[in-house]
Formats: C-alpha cells, sequence, structure tokens
C-alpha cells in the first residue's frame, strides 16, 4: 500500500514531467486506496500543473510542453472526477471563453482555459470562428461571471468591441466581465473598447480574473 | 505624393528603392512597404477606391491585382503584394476555406487531417487551378502593370509551421513535435515542398520579393529548441529554394526568448512584432535589413499626425524598411496610410 503523499507527490510529477500515459494509473491507483478524490485533484494534478505554469513563466517551458502536461492533468480528471462526491460545496465560478468570429487559431484560448480550469474555474468553451451574438446569448444563459476572449488576428480584434456593445445593448454589461487577450490585443486596445482586463499569457490571465473576481 | 512613380524625376523607383533597402547598399531613403498576406495592407478606402472587394478580389485575378495596385497608386505602400491571407495553400492542400466578406479576411474553418500521422490524406497543391493559379494570374497582370509604374511586387508565402498547424490543428502539431518528431517532420518535409514549388511559380510570374510569415511558428510558442528545429530549418529550406532579389521573413510575437536564433534566418529583411523594441533586437539582426515596426492598432485608429511621429520614432530607431508591424485592421483610414508612406518620405541620408 502506497502512502497518500506519495501518490500525490506522483501525480503532480506525472504532469509536470509530460507523463501523460501514466497520470491514469497513477490515479486509478490513488482511487483504489480509496483516498479522497478532491484531494487528489486539488493536491495532486493542480499541484503539478501550477509547477509547470511556473517553469512556463520562468521560460523553461513553452506551448508544447505546457499541452502535454495539460493532456497528463486531463487523464487524471478523467479517471478522479467521478468519485468526487456529488453536489460539494458552493458552485464555482463559470467562465464562458472563446475565439472571436473570424479566427480559428485557438492555441492561446486553451492554455487559458487550461490554466483557469486548474484555477478552480468552470470552463464553458464556446470553440473557436465564434459570432458575436453566441457569447452573448452562452452570458445570459449561464450568467458567468467571466467572458474570456481571444484572437490571433488583428484583423477580428472590431469583434471584441462589438461584444462588449452587444451586452451594452442587453443591460447585462455589469453583470460579467469581459477580458480580452491575444497576439495583437494589447492593454491599450481592452481599455479603448471599454474591456474589464487584458492579459499577455495565460498564468497572467488567471491572476487578473482572480483580481477581478475578489473586487 | 510626391513619392509617386518619381523613376522618372531620376530618383529611385520604388523597385530599385525596395532592392537597395533589403542589400543596405544605400538608398535616398527608406521604403515603406507592407508585404501583403498575412501583413494585411488592404483596407475598406482602398476596395472603393478600386471597385474591387474582398472576398471576391481573393479569387479573381483581376481584382486582387487591381485592389493592390490601387492602394499604391493613391499614395499607400510603396509594394504590391498578393494574396491578401493566409489561406490559398491550405486551401489547395485540401482545408475547407470561409472566404469571410468584405470586411474579414478568408480564414480555415476545416483542417483536412487530424494529425500529422495522416500526412497521405493531404493533396500536394496544384498550382494550375483554383486560387494558386489566380495569385500567380494576378502576380502576371502586375508585373505589366510595373512595367509603367516601377513598383516592386512582393509574392506572400505561409509560413511552414503555420502552414502545417492549418493542415492539422495546431495543438495536435505541438505535440507531435515533442512526442513523435520523425512524423512531424514528415509533415513539415511535405509543407515545405509545396510551399517552394509555390514560391518558384510566384517568382516565375514576375514576384521581384518573397515573404513568409509565421504568425503561429514563433518563439513564444514554440520556445527556442522547436523554434531553431521547426521554424528556422523549415524557413530556410523554403528560401534557399527560392532564387529571388529580395526575401524577407516576418516573425510575430515577443522574440526574447528567440534572439539568438534570428540570425539564422536566411532572409534579407527581417520584420517583427511592434512589442519587440528595434534597439534591442538590433544587434542580433547583424547583416539583415530591419523592417518595422509601427503598431498596427494605432495606424488603425489614430490620427493621421500621431501616426506620423510613431514612424518617425521607428525611423529614427534605425528601421530600413518602414512598415506595419502585423496585418493592418481593415477599417485603416487611407490617411494614415499615406501619414506613414510620407514619413519615409521625409528622410534625407543625403545620397539622393
Amino acid at each position: 500500500m502506497k502512502e497518500k503523499e506519495t501518490l500525490l507527490t506522483q501525480l503532480a510529477d506525472c504532469v509536470l514531467n509530460m507523463e501523460d500515459e501514466e497520470a491514469a494509473g497513477i490515479a486509478e491507483e490513488y482511487i483504489e486506496e480509496g483516498y479522497p478524490a478532491q484531494e487528489g485533484i486539488l493536491s495532486g494534478l493542480v499541484v503539478g500543473m501550477n509547477q509547470a505554469a511556473e517553469l512556463y513563466e520562468r521560460e523553461e517551458y513553452f506551448i508544447p510542453e505546457l499541452l502535454i502536461c495539460s493532456d497528463a492533468m486531463y487523464n487524471g480528471l478523467d479517471v478522479l472526477r467521478p468519485h468526487l462526491p456529488r453536489s460539494e460545496g458552493e458552485k464555482k465560478r463559470q467562465v464562458v471563453i472563446g475565439v472571436v468570429e473570424g479566427d480559428t487559431h485557438d492555441i492561446g484560448k486553451n492554455i487559458v482555459k487550461i490554466m483557469l480550469e486548474a484555477a478552480g474555474y468552470e470552463m464553458v468553451d464556446l470553440g473557436r470562428d465564434v459570432p458575436p451574438k453566441s457569447f452573448v446569448e452562452k452570458a445570459k444563459e449561464t450568467g458567468a461571471s467571466v467572458l474570456a476572449l481571444s484572437t490571433l488576428m488583428s484583423t477580428t480584434m472590431g469583434n471584441m468591441e462589438k461584444i462588449i456593445r452587444m451586452l451594452d445593448a442587453e443591460g447585462i454589461r455589469d453583470q460579467v466581465k469581459v477580458v480580452v487577450g491575444g497576439a495583437p490585443v494589447s492593454q491599450l486596445f481592452a481599455e479603448k473598447i471599454g474591456a474589464d482586463g487584458y492579459s499577455e499569457n495565460a498564468v497572467e490571465a488567471v491572476k487578473l480574473i482572480d483580481r477581478l473576481m475578489e473586487a | 505624393m510626391e513619392e509617386k512613380n518619381s523613376c522618372a524625376q531620376g530618383r529611385s523607383s520604388q523597385k530599385e528603392r525596395l532592392y537597395s533597402a533589403a542589400h543596405r547598399t544605400g538608398t535616398d531613403r527608406p521604403p515603406c512597404i507592407c508585404p501583403g498576406g498575412m501583413m494585411n495592407m488592404i483596407s475598406k478606402e482602398s476596395m472603393e477606391l478600386s471597385g474591387c472587394f474582398w472576398p471576391e478580389a481573393h479569387s479573381d485575378p483581376e481584382k486582387m491585382a487591381g485592389l493592390a495596385v490601387a492602394l499604391n497608386r493613391a499614395g499607400g505602400f510603396e509594394n504590391y503584394g498578393v494574396p491578401f491571407c493566409m489561406t490559398v495553400e491550405a486551401e489547395a492542400m485540401g482545408a475547407q476555406v470561409n472566404m469571410g466578406n468584405s470586411l474579414a479576411e478568408p480564414h480555415v474553418t476545416e483542417s483536412p487531417i487530424r494529425g500529422p500521422g495522416e500526412l497521405e490524406k493531404l493533396k500536394p497543391m496544384d498550382l494550375s487551378a483554383g486560387r494558386p493559379a489566380a495569385v500567380l494570374a494576378a502576380i502576371r497582370l502586375l508585373k505589366k502593370e510595373q512595367e509603367s509604374s516601377g513598383v516592386p511586387i512582393i509574392g506572400n508565402l505561409c509560413g511552414p509551421v503555420s502552414l502545417a498547424g492549418t493542415v492539422t490543428d495546431m495543438g495536435v502539431l505541438l505535440r507531435t513535435f515533442r512526442k513523435e518528431p520523425e512524423k512531424a517532420e514528415r509533415l513539415m518535409d511535405f509543407v515545405a515542398e509545396n510551399l517552394i514549388a509555390f514560391g518558384r511559380e510566384q517568382i516565375r510570374a514576375g514576384a521581384d520579393a518573397v515573404c513568409i510569415s509565421e504568425p503561429s511558428g514563433t518563439g513564444e510558442i514554440l520556445g527556442p529548441r522547436f523554434f531553431e528545429a521547426y521554424s528556422v530549418k523549415y524557413v530556410n529550406r523554403v528560401l534557399d529554394a527560392l532564387e529571388v532579389p529580395v526575401k524577407i521573413v516576418h516573425i510575430c510575437g515577443d522574440l526574447r526568448s528567440v534572439y539568438r536564433q534570428l540570425a539564422g534566418l536566411h532572409c534579407h529583411v527581417f520584420s517583427f512584432d511592434s512589442i519587440v523594441n528595434i534597439s534591442e533586437i538590433k544587434p542580433f539582426l547583424e547583416g539583415k535589413a530591419v523592417m518595422g515596426n509601427v503598431n498596427t492598432h494605432a495606424i488603425g485608429t489614430m490620427s493621421a499626425d500621431k501616426v506620423g511621429t510613431l514612424a518617425e520614432n521607428a525611423l529614427s530607431k534605425g528601421v530600413d524598411l518602414l512598415a506595419p508591424a502585423c496585418g493592418l485592421p481593415v477599417s485603416t483610414p487611407l490617411a494614415n496610410i499615406q501619414a506613414l508612406v510620407a514619413a519615409a518620405g521625409r528622410v534625407d541620408s543625403g545620397q539622393a
């Protein structure tokens, strides 16, 4: 029988060291030993993902590495999630995320989604090439706290402003924080279109949204 | 607009000026260009001026050429450049493309293969049909125009990593770079071969310069190791196979993590994003002409005066070719593009 701490470290290491094919096996072992799923996620997989994010911030990891780390995290999550007790505690805050219409580059969006998921947000992913209307409808339908908009193409940035104007028109602008990101987007642009925030990368996006949620 | 078609007045033609600036052999003043392709130069106003509109101008050679010529004639950028998007190659390899509308450029909606392992399902580009043929026909039309205008023609190619990440999912490709490099390389070989064939035909049709843009094969995304192993290697493979007077490479994003790798690019001209500091990157680009890097959002939204000041700032930091740092928004006022060109026109190097 393995100690809980040993297995938690192994779960974290699987994620950090990109051992995506081993993560599920260790998660199964952890469950078979009768340890709580919630702790396996928060003190195992998420710890590993946060360590990977630190390496990314230090520029030792880049996007290929983060993607494989996240594969390991999700492989572990698939095993642990069914064992979570039902209706645990308070409802998680929701973030609706997507790449705005006219663009299908979604790597950045996917990384932000992974990091926010690891940080405890419930993600509603609309995918890529998403019409402004869909963002607004989804925000209304879910009552999400945050709308996260991404684009890689300067020619499609206008859609971000359009979404904010549509939220205004619907009278729900003050109910949802809007954050924007992507290569051509800047703090200046975010301020100009009236977004609540901009972040340069996925790790910063988590800090930004944490900040907005506290405010 | 005094610079327009000024070869007749004994000053450099726009083509000569581009060549001299790219090869750093001394010019009367820096050229002001925007290559096209990912580096969009087309605006709503230039469509209205020419009567040639998107999306038709992406597929119709006369409209494509007409749009390129109209912008230059109106005192816009000192080059012609086609195509106006990054989807020509991917579509010819089997990708589904939404052609956009008058304000939105085309974009790929569905990749033809799910991963590099499905390489055999990818079509080689047919250069005699569809949009590749339209681009080549447009270049031939521009070549005729050039006889009287002296305006250089820039042909554009999608960067090999960006193209590979379009014909298959970018996330899958990045994982394959790390986990199955042989598979990734076979896909990259295929992509590079097709880009070489398309580039060679662009040159044969009359392109004076070729610009390769890598929005996805960047230092930020790949990190130094894979940037070197994939972006630099395959951009160079394409460049080495092309015989053309001017070779331009644009890499998006923050380049700090890959400054050292940039020297290894076999291009004459290097172009980069506005978040990159010109003075900081210059020492790493020895022997290359530096192109850039006026913020496109600023060009798109600020006053013409302010754009002129930003352009002067870039020039004073030592750009050899003045250019937007990325693709321009379609809403960019023509007056702001003219202000950019005018700023280059005010430079007096004393060599005229």
